[in-house]
């Protein structure tokens, strides 16, 4: 049997008193990968939101396992610490501190975390390179400032090298608006493409069909007005593309 | 001229410079956790070319106070001022800063600017500013900004969902607002600049 990395039961959830969220079921096993896709409004974002912990979002009714653990009574770190990576639609800039240092605190809490010491300068060199070189990173790059004056195709890039050095279990990838730039949607492909193993699960939340065609999910999700309303293979893509979300 | 740091508390700040035709003045403060800080400074500048770089920053903690006081005459015309001071307030401290622009009426072609930025990281501080402007000569270019503000979440959630824990996240906010003024030291200051962070407390 497959084995469960996420399980989504009835989850009802939103912002400000204003429910979102009406009743999610989804089950994600290691080694699949899953598109959401959906309107403007239908809950895409929110979803990701409650699943990586962001403040000011709240679960309302329903359970979110992660690995047989319960995800919802999770810090944001805990949830990365045990291997969920969210790529950020709009990545935030941080001045003053470097890819570099900004990668290694976080490989060091999570390794802390674990019991373990901080990883030896050597190793984590060697690591660096060695993603970088996965995802056609430049050397110069993990000096540079976190996201400052970074194009939007490097940003994109940046996501997924931080995905590659912290080598999630499961990742989210919200791509909502970024379907009109082909650089950008090559960039996530090649990622999960690079990453995709069958000990992985990847969501890629989206309203673009293009960018399902190179990555071939293995489940396709139509999320509307909060619930799922449709699940299938890559012709529910296909339908989305050929007539929109009405049809849902 | 070459850029002179000064360490409040420990370094004597000239508290009144006079600077003519072409002379210049390019200084950096810090102001570390500890006893009560206080900077004074009046600058006048009297003749074309003369300028005046004020950069600095503090970090208060426990019950601490910082008070800084900036006084920049332009009293000829043709000279250039900025100023850069950012800070932190944590804890139950209390911070202000004062400054004061001030252009006479012969002084055009005057360049001034000033800007102070501070962050409460926590909810017993206080800071206050007071930026001021007096210009009287009307070809001029002046500018000042103030702020005050917190630690910005969505910054915060961005650390934390890469594992980074929260308050770690704040650190590294903390020395992301402080390195335009930080990345002028010396390595080993700015260190114990970013290791005094750690004495901030919610």
């Amino acid at each position: 049997m497959d084995k469960v990395l996420l399980k989504i039961e009835n989850l009802h959830a939103g912002i400000a008193g204003k429910e979102i969220l009406k009743g999610i079921d989804l089950t994600i096993n290691e080694g699949e990968v899953h598109a959401l896709m959906g309107p403007n409004g239908a809950g895409k974002s929110t979803l990701s939101a409650v699943l990586t912990g962001r403040p000011d979002f709240v679960v309302t009714e329903g359970s979110v396992t992660f690995r047989g653990k319960d995800l919802l009574a999770m810090s944001p770190e805990e949830r990365a610490w045990e291997g969920l990576f969210l790529s950020f639609q709009y990545p935030i800039e941080i001045p003053g501190v470097s890819i570099s240092n900004f990668m290694k605190s976080a490989i060091n809490a999570k390794r802390k975390a674990a019991g373990l010491k901080d990883i030896a300068p050597g190793d984590y060199l060697r690591l660096l390179k060695e993603k970088m070189a996965m995802v056609k990173m430049k050397g110069e790059f993990a000096k540079r400032d976190v996201n400052v004056g970074f194009s939007g195709g490097e940003k994109k890039r940046n996501e997924i090298f931080q995905m590659a050095m912290l080598e999630p279990v499961l990742s989210i990838l919200d791509e909502t608006d970024s379907g009109l730039d082909v650089d950008a949607l090559k960039i996530v492909s090649d990622g999960v493409e690079a990453l995709r193993s069958p000990q992985t699960g990847f969501i890629v939340i989206t309203h673009y069909p293009s960018l399902l065609e190179s990555m071939k999910p293995d489940v396709v999700h139509v999320l509307k007005g909060g619930r799922i309303v449709c699940n299938g293979g890559m012709e529910v893509a296909e339908k989305v593309q050929s007539s929109g979300f009405e049809s849902f | 001229m070459a850029l002179k740091i000064y360490i409040v508390g420990k370094d004597t700040i000239p508290s009144k410079v006079s600077l003519g035709a072409g002379e210049e003045m390019d200084i950096v403060f810090v102001a570390l956790p500890g006893e009560d800080r206080s900077v004074a400074m009046d600058v006048e500048l009297d003749a074309p070319g003369a300028s005046a770089q004020i950069r600095g920053l503090y970090i208060a903690t426990g019950s601490q106070k910082v008070d800084l006081t900036f006084n920049v005459r332009h009293n000829s015309g043709g000279c250039h001022s900025r100023q850069l001071v950012k800070g932190i307030a944590s804890g139950s401290a209390r911070a202000s800063f004062y400054g004061k622009i001030y252009v006479a009426q012969d002084a055009q072609k005057t360049k001034a600017y000033q800007e102070n930025h501070n962050i409460l990281a926590s909810e017993k501080a206080r800071i206050d500013t007071k930026p001021q402007l007096e210009i009287y000569a009307d070809d001029v270019e002046c500018s000042h900004g103030a702020t005050i503000g917190r630690l910005n979440q969505d910054e915060q959630f961005y650390m934390r969902s890469r594992g980074i824990p929260e308050a770690e996240a704040r650190r590294l906010q903390m020395i992301s607002f402080l390195a335009p003024v930080a990345g002028l030291l010396p390595q080993d200051l700015a260190e114990k600049v970013y290791e005094s962070l750690s004495q901030c407390e919610d």
